[in-house]
């Protein structure tokens, strides 16, 4: 069984130590806060749980980097973001491109097909969360994390930045660009239904 | 009168700005209706993404989540082992001529020593023995005692500084941890000492400096604001730096009453 009552530095210590069981305290301490972030980043439940596995295995095997004076929680939390980013650029990966229907040469743009729900389904669904989801996919994975952080889970842009890996200054206007496709997409949408 | 840019209108929204450009982004969205329109539909389109509350996961999510992964995960070797470990690994892979090498080096700095020490001895018994019976106790007590004296001092430096050390700075951290470690050998020098000679006062304040000074000296992962406070209770509550500067007062009143220019104690 766990050891619950120790804390989390204790834990990390004993872990380092050659007492691998003391990380599952970890893990059960910690799962819960890191499902909800991997869940509001990737909107999936299912790549929410594998964001969550995989954020403790790459978290165990960079352990003996971690700095005591930092906070687990924080860290692990980074960790997890860049996984769910990660998944998300994956996923994105995954989507083959079909082929367009018109393309613009002089603008060198090709246009392929929107991924998102159709605006009569979309009228037909009623669903709100289905409108959101639909902006949400004309965001970047950068452009969606860095948004979700700022607006659901608070963080500021310093800590956007950390867990991103790029400048505060860079982190802010990811934030700015998300705010602005999102509300040109979600006038669009409105529009259309 | 200008309007607000759409960028200016999300940096509110959001809460990037704060104070005085907050406050007159406040003020002109009192005075400027067109640009109030467009805030609260900006406030409207952030309202809509709201998120989707995420499914609950029940209380055993934790201990599945740890089931899945721990089979993939291999324990780490005690840190203080890392060292040797390496070191092994490192003769092993430089081959059998490096190891025969090191061990040829290792032989000949052996005879080296051993012949050095033998020299040594000789001119030692050439010496008169009457001559080093009379020099020896007059040499070594001041040698001592002056280790104590610049010891104790440089102990009282050190509390004092600690006892001043500004929590809210990192930068006095480190410097505290390298005099803890430099004073911690000193003072086992002077502990051993301080027990020959059976003095139970200087033995007593010495254990507590040596308790303080290890602590100082390894904490896990350096000092920090709450470590040093930590130091800094138990130092008042032990009374150390008082019995240090007691302890110098009596030295400094035996070395007046003493008949040469000795610097220090007693030891």
């Amino acid at each position: 069984m766990f050891r619950m009552g120790i804390s989390d530095h204790e834990a990390v210590r004993a872990v380092l130590d050659g007492d691998k069981e003391a990380y599952g305290a970890l893990v059960v301490r910690h799962s819960h806060s890191l499902f909800r972030v991997a869940f509001r980043i990737t909107g999936n439940e299912a790549d929410a749980d594998d964001v969550v596995q995989e954020a403790f295995l790459r978290g165990y095997r960079k352990l003996g980097t971690f700095e005591l004076r930092a906070n687990f929680s924080t860290w692990i939390y980074r960790i997890a973001v860049r996984c769910a980013l990660d998944k998300l650029k994956a996923s994105r990966v995954d989507e083959s491109p079909r082929v367009a229907e018109e393309t613009d040469p002089e603008l060198d743009q090709v246009q392929v097909p929107d991924s998102a729900a159709s605006p009569e389904r979309l009228l037909l669904s009623g669903e709100i969360g289905a409108m959101q989801e639909a902006a949400m996919r004309g965001l970047s994975p950068t452009e969606r994390t860095a948004f979700v952080l700022r607006h659901v889970e608070n963080c500021s842009s310093e800590e956007i930045a950390a867990a991103l890996g790029i400048a505060p200054n860079a982190a802010k206007q990811t934030v700015f660009r998300a705010v602005h496709k999102l509300r040109r997409r979600l006038s669009a949408l409105r529009v259309s239904i | 009168m200008k309007h607000l840019t759409e960028e200016e209108l999300i940096a509110q929204a959001i809460g990037e700005r704060q104070g005085e450009g907050a406050d007159a982004v406040e003020e002109h969205l009192a005075a400027c209706e067109e640009c109030a329109d467009s805030y609260l539909v900006l406030l409207s389109d952030l309202a809509a993404m709201k998120p989707v509350t995420p499914p609950d996961r029940d209380e055993w999510y934790g201990e599945r989540v740890w089931q899945s992964i721990a089979p993939s995960l291999a324990a780490y070797r005690a840190r203080n082992r890392g060292w040797r470990r390496g070191w092994r690994r490192g003769w092993l892979t430089g081959g059998v001529w490096k190891g025969l090498g090191y061990a040829a080096a290792c032989a000949l700095l052996v005879v080296g020593a051993f012949f050095a020490g033998r020299q040594w001895e000789h001119s030692k018994q050439r010496q008169p023995t009457a001559r080093v019976e009379q020099k020896v106790p007059q040499t070594k007590q001041p040698i001592v005692v002056v280790v104590l004296d610049d010891h104790l001092d440089r102990s009282e430096r050190f509390l004092v500084e600690l006892k001043h050390a500004d929590l809210d700075s990192s930068a006095m951290a480190s410097p505290i941890r390298d005099e803890a470690r430099s004073l911690l050998a000193a003072n086992k020098v002077c502990r051993e000492k301080a027990a020959q000679k059976s003095d139970p006062e200087l033995t007593t304040a010495l254990d507590h400096l040596d308790r303080l000074l290890a602590e100082a000296a390894n904490e896990p992962g350096g000092l920090n604001a709450a470590s040093i406070a930590k130091l800094q209770d138990e130092m008042n509550s032990d009374g150390l730096l008082f019995e240090v500067r007691v302890l110098r007062a009596r030295i400094a009143s035996r070395k007046v009453a003493g008949n040469g220019p000795v610097k220090g104690g007693t030891i």
